[in-house]
């Protein structure tokens, strides 16, 4: 009786190992077929006219979007990672313990997990409706919108890991805090602060839903943010719509080009965080 | 880290005039408070904008169904119930206009069931995956495994959306024969009709599989444009963060838990047994975490089963989740004030509910894992 129970168990074992397994190559299997179907269907269409010519044009590319992206990710950029750095910086440096600090740092993993259709809407009653069109401004404010608690979280968690012992030494020098901060702290974590930096424009990259009812997409090439705005997801979404193969086969070769820049994105941050290492 | 000692920098700094010093602190705290006022803009804007849908509904909104953006003309009735006719133009006359109705309960109902399908489908895939990288895996396999199953996270939704739309939906409900699955393998399609010829054998499940169409009962013609899909697509979504946290929560199970197990004769899979018991509570919120991104998420939702406003009792037809009527239709609401509060009101819904979710997960998880908000 024990015996059979003891092999029993045995072969249960044994069932659920190969079971694990099974799910682990299931899960590389998908990845495999989904970006292999990526590659394949992308590379199609995929030439250099795609990278320069507008989609008006008789063999249409994605120049327009292209630079869409690229300038609204910049603008989010340029509003999300400092406020998201410096709110690090507070909550590392600054007031650890603070009654302010426990519920920004509440506060920034809550937002982090807020769907971001809802972050586009708060964009188009914030800044599209009282400017009275769609524009550039707003797809990049929501954009700024999502870095902010993923670059806040990311800066304080490395900002940690710098040595209490450098700031003891840089104030006993005779260093502001400030000074210490811009100067010690901050470029002993440099590494990791890109990285976290460079994840969070990588997420946004690849962002269509807050773009929706903010940049709303355009098939001219705009360089005025306060129009409406190109991006390649946006572009790729209408595409997605349209019945023609040429249409679907540009939408293919479009998310590629995406994929690859988020690729290349990450790719560089494991190259920044290995060096460190 | 050791707590830092404290020094009274402004002590020794005090007769040297700094603004560099209050301008850094004026700054961080500022960016601190941003975070704050960006939680409270989300909440009161949307609450303000949803008040004409609040005021005309109250919680009707909540238990009805019917999602009519338009008023409908009722048509004047004899006492037979047919309709009457003008006796000049012969056209059915109009008794009355019902006005515009919104209740949110179908998409409600399907945020819930195409997340609940997710899980199903993720949850054994990555607690085992996770426990393939915990327990099984040689050194040499784990940075790749891992690195893999991260680059399907940074996969952006919309190239999911476009694989569900155009490979996954076509080959799962398409005829059922063999096919190249993604164009690349050969496997047996339309995985559909075969689960739904399935249902209708059981007697308990085939209402699975039908629809009442002018009284008679007809099995759904199966599309790949359902519910069943949009919640595998989000399945494969969600299975990163759910294998990433969980991952971290079993790795940090104590190894003397483990080595106890074996050495009072447990097998291999009793002790992965006590680890997923040891950690339990933990995996929940990245179980929860999952279910939180599954229903926020718009866009392959969106491109998979678009959003008809109905409550599916069926996984082979389409329904539509909160995220996906407002991406769906905010558009032409902007110029009818009802339909827009609507919309606010299921948007303000959805915010509440995933800083619900996140706030659980963030209560079970916290400590366990300092991954959790950058597994997003």
């Amino acid at each position: 009786m024990a015996n059979i129970k003891i092999a029993q168990a045995k072969a249960t074992s044994q069932i659920m190992y190969g079971v694990c397994t099974a799910c682990a190559v299931l899960i590389v299997a998908t990845l495999v077929l989904i970006t292999g179907y990526l590659l394949i269907i992308g590379l199609h269409s995929l030439n250099w006219r795609f990278f320069v010519n507008l989609p008006q044009s008789d063999s249409p590319g994605m120049r327009n979007s292209i630079d869409g992206t690229i300038i609204l990710v910049a603008l989010a950029s340029l509003a999300g990672i400092p406020i998201g750095m410096l709110a690090g910086v507070y909550l590392s440096e600054y007031e650890a313990k603070s009654v302010l600090a426990a519920p920004v740092r509440f506060v920034s993993d809550v937002l982090a997990g807020v769907p971001s259709i809802v972050v586009g809407i708060l964009g188009y009653e914030l800044i599209v409706v009282p400017a009275g069109s769609y524009s550039g401004w707003a797809g990049a404010a929501a954009l700024a919108f999502i870095m902010v608690p993923i670059v806040a979280r990311t800066t304080e968690e490395m900002l940690r890991l710098v040595p209490a012992s450098y700031r003891e030494a840089s104030i006993a020098l005779g260093a502001t805090k400030a000074g210490t901060i811009l100067r010690v702290v901050i470029p002993s974590a440099t590494g990791s602060l890109v990285t976290g930096a460079m994840l969070a424009i990588a997420r946004v990259a690849g962002e269509t839903a807050p773009l929706l009812f903010t940049a709303v997409g355009s098939p001219y090439l705009v360089h005025n943010p306060s129009q409406p705005f190109p991006s390649l997801t946006l572009r790729i979404y209408e595409l997605s719509n349209e019945p023609s193969p040429e249409a679907q086969s540009q939408a293919w070769t479009g998310i590629l080009v995406l994929i690859a820049l988020i690729f290349l994105v990450n790719l560089s941050v494991r190259y920044f965080t290995r060096q460190r290492k | 880290m050791t707590a830092a000692v404290e020094f009274d920098s402004e002590a020794i700094t005090h007769n040297r005039r700094s603004y560099g010093e209050p301008a850094m602190r004026c700054a961080a705290t500022a960016s601190a408070i941003v975070i704050l006022l960006m939680l409270a803009a989300l909440l009161v804007v949307l609450f303000a904008a949803a008040v004409p849908s609040m005021r005309r509904f109250g919680m009707e909104f909540l238990t009805t169904s019917a999602w009519r953006p338009n008023s409908l003309p009722v048509l004047k009735m004899d006492a037979r119930g047919k309709p009457i006719r003008d006796r000049r133009t012969g056209m059915k006359v109009v008794d009355h206009y019902d006005p515009p109705r919104f209740g949110a309960l179908a998409p409600v109902t399907g945020t819930a069931q195409t997340a609940l399908i997710a899980l199903i489908f993720a949850v054994p895939l990555s607690l085992g995956s996770a426990l393939f990288l915990v327990r099984i895996a040689p050194l040499w396999l784990i940075m790749p495994v891992s690195f893999l199953i991260e680059f399907l996270a940074a996969i952006p939704s919309i190239a999911y959306g476009l694989w569900g739309m155009f490979v996954l939906g076509p080959w799962m409900g398409g005829p059922a024969r063999w096919d190249r699955v993604a164009g690349l393998v050969p496997m047996p399609a339309g995985i559909e009709s075969r689960l739904s010829g399935f249902f209708m054998r059981i007697s308990g499940l085939h209402w699975l599989a039908e629809q009442q169409i002018g009284g008679k009962t007809v099995p759904i013609p199966t599309t790949g444009r359902d519910i069943l899909v949009a919640g595998i697509v989000l399945g494969i979504m969600i299975i990163p963060i759910i294998t990433a946290i969980s991952r971290d929560v079993l790795r940090s199970v104590p190894p003397a838990q483990i080595e106890g197990t074996i050495a009072l004769g447990a097998t291999w899979w009793q002790s992965c047994r006590e680890m997923l018991k040891y950690s339990r509570s933990a995996l929940f919120g990245a179980i929860i975490l999952g279910f939180a991104r599954a229903s926020g998420e718009t866009m392959a939702v969106l491109m998979v089963m678009g959003s008809a406003a109905t409550i599916a009792a069926s996984p082979f037809t389409a329904g539509t989740t909160m995220a996906s009527t407002l991406a769906g239709e905010f558009p032409e609401a902007a110029t009818n004030d009802l339909h827009r509060g609507a919309l606010m009101e299921l948007a303000l819904i959805l915010l509440i509910m995933s800083l619900a979710f996140n706030i659980i997960a963030r209560y079970l998880v916290v400590g366990k894992s300092a991954r959790t908000s950058a597994a997003h």
